[in-house]
């Protein structure tokens, strides 16, 4: 399956969708309910992967300034600041890439706190924008561990959130969609998690600027077929080339962890780099952050609560020690990156001493300052100094 | 190699270009500095030809390298330096040129403050066990420096003698430069010393530095341009880490220059010809 046939299919409807009287939009965070939206009929269209497409194609340049004049700090999230300024300036990628005008018209909003409140104050501005209802779910954070009252809170937080779609679409949530929704993105997601563990193979068969490309269907149609046939195919393709020994990095001769966003601006130079120095960043938090393996459809709504009260972002700072700790001995690492992106505090660890700690331990960590968006917090030369010095001296 | 082979390392730094030749023993034979301006290329040439009046490792047409002569780029421009026969970071260059320098056997930091950036590298077992360079920030650099003695209109040589004339100590608080420089208006305004301030500039950078890293080693050196004009730099790191030892490498401005002489040397000593990352590599651990 061609990714970028998935992506303009997914494009495509939701425009028609958005366009149709008798269809509905909601506005979803990445990492939240998109099984009950889908359950419940809605076309799902989330504004962080709107966002990435602004960085990556570094129209988010001209917009995030447009988002600061208007009163949105240069130090907040630069997803939401990229996204506002090119609301407010009457653009988007889609465009350029699809033929499409605009984002589409949300018929309701639905944001989850358990990566950052930052998703409330950008979907609050566009509920205002859009004159449509919005719904938070406000999870218990930053946990050690998750226990059973932490996933009846937000089963709960779910069945209000279920109560309010019925009332829009003027219909109950039929259980079997719930289930049919769960299972698909259980199945994508654990397909997806198998596609990210092939570069366990020495030499990786995709590295993880790959893995920010194919993560798309993961994060935009989790509860469909597309995405699990997708990851079905992606996952057999990459089988293949462990298989046959052919590598993301030619030479691959260190392994690199990512933590941190990417720096969707600088993705081709910075695969770039590590390719010219054969090392080859085989496993990320970011990636990670879409494998969901608790979720259950025979018990949809707690399994949905866990898989998105576990994520990565959502636990305290032993954890997330563990978690990286791990990963590095899984995939045999060399060396941890931590990417300290000026306006996404919660993706950035390493502003809580984490590579100290992994330091101790004899996992060698260097920091790198950037942004996801904002290329103002990124310098290309320092950056590209310390990378390649950090693969001289592991 | 035949004998009387030069190996030859280009700084090729924010603010200057600084070349060093060695012969096979590590001795230097040639020094040489010229400002970082543009046509880059030009003036690199320039500087690593000595302007015509020394030997030079350019062929005559001025693009390639002469045979017995080696030539390794480091710096900021390194990649921009099209006849060098090897490129490496910065980082590896100053501990390389650190190590040969003063032959340190223990635990070490190097702590090199350059025009755009500061480094703590820390060594051990004779290799780089870690290293931070500063955040995208001139505060702790030698342009916060140049920018607050430009507004303050004092000659750069002048500022350690100035600041050793203190008569008070001060604290500067702010992070960035410009704020720093709002800052040391506002404190003129109020009447204080000249001398007062500049002392505080100074401590500025160190803290900013000393905020990067804890240094965890007892023996610490000194290099880079800023360290070896401005002395009174020194005065106070040792003021700040009174149980180290300290070291100044010699010409500590030409420090990584020399360290990618040497990379020269190790590197065509064991094979000629071009270096891959392997051989690098295996190169920085010995």
């Amino acid at each position: 399956m061609d990714m970028k046939k998935v992506m303009k299919d997914y494009f495509l409807d939701l425009d028609q969708a958005a366009k149709d009287p008798d269809r509905k939009v909601a506005w979803c965070t990445s990492v939240g309910p998109a099984e009950i939206l889908r359950a419940m009929g809605f076309e799902v269209f989330f504004p962080e992967n709107h966002g990435a497409m602004l960085g990556a194609t570094r129209i988010s340049v001209d917009t995030i300034p447009k988002a600061n004049a208007f009163g949105y700090s240069p130090d907040i999230c630069s997803y939401l600041t990229s996204d506002v300024g090119a609301y407010l300036k009457g653009i988007t990628p889609l465009t350029k890439a699809y033929g499409i005008e605009s984002v589409p018209r949300p018929d309701i909003l639905v944001y989850n706190t358990n990566q950052c409140k930052d998703v409330m104050h950008w979907f609050e501005y566009f509920a205002n924008e859009f004159d449509a209802p919005i719904f938070g779910i406000h999870p218990p954070t930053h946990l050690p561990q998750v226990e059973d009252s932490h996933v009846a809170d937000v089963v709960a937080q779910f069945e209000d959130l279920i109560r309010v779609l019925e009332a829009l679409q003027g219909r109950a949530l039929r259980q079997e969609d719930l289930k049919r929704t769960c299972a698909l993105s259980k199945q994508a997601t654990d397909l997806w998690a198998q596609v990210l563990e092939t570069a366990m193979a020495r030499p990786s068969p995709l590295s993880f600027f790959d893995g920010t490309i194919f993560m798309g269907p993961i994060v935009v149609l989790r509860g469909t077929e597309v995405a699990r046939d997708y990851y079905r195919v992606l996952l057999t393709d990459l089988k293949l080339r462990a298989a046959a020994r052919v590598a993301a990095v030619p030479g691959e001769s260190k392994r690199i962890y990512w933590d941190g966003m990417p720096i969707w601006g600088r993705l081709r130079s910075l695969s770039d780099l590590f390719k010219s120095n054969q090392a080859c960043v085989v496993a990320s938090t970011y990636c990670n952050s879409w494998i969901f393996s608790d979720f259950d459809p025979q018990d949809p709504l707690p399994g949905m609560a866990r898989a998105y009260l576990k994520i990565f972002i959502n636990r305290n700072d032993r954890y997330k020690e563990d978690y990286i700790r791990k990963l590095v001995d899984d995939y045999a690492i060399d060396g941890v990156i931590f990417h300290e992106a000026k306006t996404c505090p919660n993706n950035s660890n390493s502003q809580y001493n984490l590579p100290a700690r992994l330091r101790k331990s004899g996992i060698p960590a260097v920091i790198i300052n950037g942004d996801l968006c904002d290329l103002r917090c990124f310098s290309d030369e320092q950056s590209a100094t310390i990378i390649e010095a950090f693969v001289e001296t592991l | 190699m035949e004998a009387g082979h030069l190996y030859w390392g280009i700084d090729c730094g924010s603010t200057q270009i600084k070349v060093v030749a060695c012969d096979h023993d590590g001795r230097i034979l040639h020094r040489r500095i010229g400002r970082t301006l543009f046509p880059l290329m030009e003036h690199v040439r320039k500087v690593l030809s000595g302007g015509g009046s020394g030997p030079s490792p350019l062929t005559d047409d001025q693009r390639g390298i002469k045979a017995n002569h080696t030539v390794v780029a480091t710096g900021y421009g390194r990649k921009h330096i099209d006849f060098a026969q090897g490129r490496l970071t910065e980082i590896s260059a100053h501990f390389l040129g650190a190590q040969e320098s003063l032959q340190l056997k223990g635990p070490y930091t190097i702590v090199d403050i350059g025009g755009q950036d500061s480094k703590v590298i820390e060594v051990q077992d004779g290799r780089i066990g870690q290293f931070v360079i500063n955040r995208k920030c001139a505060a702790g650099t030698g342009a916060f420096i140049e920018e607050l003695a430009h507004r303050l209109e004092v000659r750069l040589e002048d500022l350690t003698d100035l600041a050793r004339a203190h008569d008070k100590k001060m604290t500067l608080n702010s992070y960035c430069t410009v704020f720093s420089g709002q800052e040391v208006i506002k404190i003129l305004m109020q009447g204080e010393r000249l001398e007062n301030l500049i002392q505080a500039l100074y401590a500025s950078v160190v803290q900013r530095v000393l905020e990067m890293t804890n240094i965890t080693t007892e023996t610490v050196v000194f290099s880079g341009g800023v360290m070896n004009y401005n002395p009174v730099l020194i005065d106070l790191f040792q003021h700040a880490l009174p149980d180290n030892k300290t070291y100044l490498v010699e010409n500590a401005q030409y420090c990584g220059a020399y360290g990618a002489a040497i990379f020269a040397r190790g590197v065509v000593e064991k094979q000629a010809g071009n270096f891959s990352k392997s051989e690098i590599r295996a190169q920085l651990v010995t």
